[in-house]
């Protein structure tokens, strides 16, 4: 099995402590860490690539209507970000799912097969669109071929503190902006959330390597446990109990799994992963069942949705 | 004794009506009109002008600075964050470090340098005069159509004044949320505009700087004019998008001019 992990060039995140600690839960496997994604997979058309990240953007959080024909200056900007892929991609949202489909556009059919893991971490910000409120929400992370992890999400999608909401209304009473609720906040409460350049963000985003990881072998990236580096976390303090505060960091549960997975991968070589017993989710949109790449599954059933780190 | 040198009504009247349509014809025809004169649009002005060209700002108030006289409720301290700091050095506006990278100015202070600045720069201004059309040709933005700021605001049944043209290689629209000039375009049925976008409040002055530009032939957008143009976050009473912002669309705006077809 490998695991290709594409390095998000903006945030202080150790990617080669992220791979050391991948192959320490899971010896057998090959992990190499690779240049952002689009610098890695550099496009032949770079305007039409640049063209679909702009028809991927939301443009409503209430509305999933995609007919829009982009901006000159979205476009534009596309470019920009696609031609140094040092910048920052902060404010804009994308639609998740089509993210992922246009990386997996690029990805060459030698690395589409269940040997290959493709972990691509950006700081682009992404959402998904929830039907039970018809509205988007950003996530942290969205598990598909490939799998997205943003180091924005981390610090936008889980809810903050329920004092950030109340200082944000009190200040909005007294005609301020958000910025101003937030930069208080952010003095008064730091710690108590992931901010960006937060230095604990390598060891936090070790969790989300493995929900990417467990999707890929289980097709269930999470735990109901929230003290498992699996769980689900809505909200920032449930984002550094899970990673950072847990006495333990898998469940019985998880733990087990990860040592029967080490120990089939192991018997039965790096290579021959024991496919029938593990769903894959490979090409599935979240909860809506339609392949992220137009092409029937191979597992042959939809697994739902995984999209955590919901507001 | 009379301290002031003696001349009639009739003398102050006609100074003031020629140098008025002195300088009304010789903008008739600019290399840049900007529409707005918030802090973006001074900023644009003021750098476009230092770069030699003929630059008319047209304001729908009497007072210039849009808001950049106040920061929020009605509190006249403006903040910047890093590197904006470094336009307030240019103006010569004092300033302090508030905490980290933010830097905090007297907004009359910083207002009245700009005008100043973009008044030295060699900008003339129209203002109490409104937007109410583009003049498009071949596809481009190439002027636009105004009308007084008084005339605008009463019912068209009683005034019957019709808005005259002006033209301009190119044409910025700095009128801040509204976005005047995009929404005409929209009206045409040439341009839809996105509206406003999420809020990651944080991060959304980098973008706004990130988006200034040409947004149609002819069309650069700066300052707030820009979250609307391209579904961008609302901000905060912070202006250091603002100024960097109208730097920016000067640089775009010099660059379409190079490029522009002579008329």
């Amino acid at each position: 099995m490998q695991v290709h992990i594409y390095e998000e060039q903006t945030a202080s995140l150790d990617f080669h402590k992220l791979a050391n600690y991948l192959k320490e839960k899971l010896p057998s496997f090959s992990v190499e860490i690779r240049e952002a994604f689009f610098a890695f997979f550099k496009p032949l058309d770079i305007a039409r690539l640049a063209e679909e990240l702009a028809r991927a953007k939301v443009r409503s959080l209430t509305s999933r209507d995609f007919s829009f024909e982009p901006l000159p200056g979205e476009i534009a900007y596309e470019r920009r970000r696609l031609e140094d892929p040092k910048s920052k991609a902060f404010g804009i949202l994308y639609d998740g799912f089509k993210l992922s489909k246009i990386m997996l556009g690029l990805i060459p059919e030698k690395e589409r097969t269940m040997e290959h893991i493709h972990v691509v971490f950006t700081n682009q910000l992404f959402g998904t669109w929830e039907e039970g409120d018809g509205r988007y929400h950003a996530r942290v992370s969205v598990y598909g071929f490939p799998s997205l992890i943003s180091t924005t999400g981390i610090v936008e999608a889980p809810a903050k503190p329920r004092e950030y909401y109340l200082l944000k209304r009190q200040y909005s009473a007294l005609g301020f902006g958000e910025l101003a609720a937030a930069l208080e906040f952010k003095e008064r409460y730091k710690g108590r959330f992931i901010d960006y350049d937060d230095l604990r963000l390598t060891d936090v985003m070790k969790g989300y390597l493995m929900q990417a990881v467990f999707y890929h072998l289980t097709g269930d990236p999470f735990c109901e446990d929230p003290g498992c580096r699996l769980y689900n976390a809505h909200w920032q303090e449930e984002v550094i109990r899970a990673q950072l505060e847990s006495d333990y960091e898998f469940c019985p549960f998880h733990q087990a799994v990860l040592v029967r997975v080490n120990y089939l991968l192991l018997k039965q070589g790096a290579c021959a992963c024991p496919r029938p017993q593990f769903p894959m989710g490979f090409g599935f949109i979240g909860r809506h069942d339609r392949p992220v790449d137009g092409r029937p599954t191979q597992s042959g059933h939809a697994p739902p949705g995984k999209v955590p780190g919901s507001v | 004794m009379s301290i002031f040198y003696p001349v009639s009504e009739k003398d102050v009247t006609r100074a003031i009506v020629r140098g008025f349509l002195r300088q009304f014809e010789e903008y008739a025809e600019s290399d840049a009109i900007i529409v707005g004169a918030g802090p973006s649009g001074l900023m644009a002005g003021r750098e476009l002008g230092r770069m030699g060209h003929r630059v008319l700002i047209v304001e729908r108030n009497n007072y210039l600075g849009g808001g950049f006289w106040l920061g929020g409720y009605l509190m006249n301290k403006v903040t910047v964050r890093e590197p904006a700091q470094e336009i307030l050095d240019e103006l010569g506006v004092p300033y302090e470090e508030a905490s980290r990278g933010l830097y905090v100015a007297d907004g009359p202070h910083a207002c009245s340098k700009l005008i100043a600045s973009a008044c030295d720069a060699g900008v003339k201004f129209a203002n109490m005069t409104v937007l109410e059309d583009v003049v498009l040709r071949e596809g481009r933005v190439a002027g636009v159509v105004v009308n007084w700021t008084p005339v605008a605001a009463l019912p068209r049944e009683i005034t019957c004044v019709d808005p005259v043209a002006i033209e301009a290689k190119v044409v910025i629209d700095a009128t801040g949320h509204d976005a005047e000039v995009v929404r005409k375009l929209e009206e045409r049925g040439v341009m839809k505009a996105v509206g406003f976008g999420a809020m990651w409040l944080e991060r959304s002055e980098d973008l706004v700087v990130e988006h200034t530009g040409e947004a149609f032939p002819g069309l650069i957008v700066t300052g707030m004019a820009v979250t609307t143009t391209y579904g961008l976050p609302r901000m905060g009473p912070t202006f250091g998008a603002m100024l960097l912002s109208g730097k920016k669309a000067a640089e775009a705006a010099n660059e379409a001019l190079h490029k522009s077809p002579a008329r």
